[in-house]
């Protein structure tokens, strides 16, 4: 018995027991596209709220960021019989909602897409990188092993996403990703269509960044003692 | 003589190494296990790089507290309504 009819039998008994159980071909689909839209529910409602959270801190604008999900979640719907592998539903969606960002929701976004740190393009060498690590934060370290620290860490929490706004926009989406939202690399890449690589020194780059920030947060608030400010002039 | 700790000499990495490593490292996205041991033994006995695998650690523990934000029950609801159209 060839391949192709064991095939044919098998639809031929698949549309038996259907007719014998009264169902139409109609009433086949509607089932199929039931149960499709019941898993689609279903991946949607696991990740939703981290869909939704990404979108706030893109958008910042609850308005924009609902409206941003729902277009993502519409994208979504008419590509979802395409995604092969379910298991990759989170950082598939998350691109979407992603690139829906770019193409339609950045314009009018309140953020300014100039860089704050001219200084570093984003996929440089790693001598700046490794020169920023090494010099900026001797004294962020200094301040940071004080015994302030308890205090401004209680304090840090409320800054930390103000710090991250500061960030060039390619260095705070991986942040957000891998550490907000906590994406592996490889998801992250898929996010951001970059490969891992660039992954990996984005968030080196991106959390450098963010010392520097941070420390500069807190020493213009005032965080930071005369005492600490003496031993890092 | 040979030191009983030859065998099992993990060879010495410098800041610079050390530095590159860290966030891979941390986010737990290092694979090399010869890497991981130069990176461990080197923060054991360098002060400067132990501080700032601390401050990472403790930032990254903040960075994932700020998510959890709650999804608006408009917007549960909006979508529902739009996979009921569908």
């Amino acid at each position: 018995m060839t391949v192709a009819t064991i095939n044919h039998a098998i639809a031929q008994a698949d549309g038996n027991m259907r007719v014998a159980c009264g169902f139409t071909d109609t009433d086949t689909n509607m089932m199929t596209d039931d149960k499709t839209k019941a898993d689609f529910s279903r991946c949607i409602e696991t990740c939703l709220d981290s869909l939704y959270g990404l979108a706030l801190r893109l958008t910042r604008n609850s308005a924009d960021a609902e409206d941003l999900v729902a277009d993502a979640v519409t994208k979504a719907w008419s590509a979802f019989s395409s995604l092969e592998d379910r298991n990759r539903f989170r950082p598939w969606l998350f691109r979407i909602l992603h690139n829906r960002f770019i193409s339609d929701y950045r314009k009018k976004s309140i953020r300014p897409v100039e860089q704050t740190y001219n200084e570093l393009s984003v996929d440089s060498g790693e001598d700046d990188l490794t020169s920023l690590l090494i010099k900026q934060p001797d004294d962020f370290l200094l301040w940071w092993s004080n015994p302030e620290r308890e205090f401004v860490n209680s304090l840090l929490g409320a800054d930390i996403m103000s710090a991250i706004e500061t960030l060039p926009e390619a260095f705070r989406i991986t942040v957000l990703l891998v550490n907000v939202e906590g994406l592996s690399y490889d998801e992250a890449a898929e996010v951001l269509d970059v490969p891992p690589g660039t992954v990996r020194s984005r968030m080196k780059r991106g959390r450098t960044l963010l010392q520097k920030a941070l420390w500069t947060h807190a020493r213009d608030a005032g965080l930071v003692s005369d005492e600490i400010k003496r031993c890092t002039s | 003589m040979k030191d009983h700790n030859d065998d099992h000499a993990i060879e010495d990495i410098d800041c610079m190494e050390a530095i590159n490593g860290l966030y891979a490292y941390l986010d737990g996205e290092m694979d090399d296990p010869v890497l991981i041991s130069k990176i461990e033994n080197h923060l054991c006995h360098c002060r400067s790089c132990y501080s700032r695998t601390e401050f990472e650690k403790t930032l990254s523990e903040r960075l994932r507290k700020t998510a959890g934000e709650q999804t608006p029950d408009r917007l549960h609801q909006r979508l529902r309504n739009l996979i009921d159209r569908f």
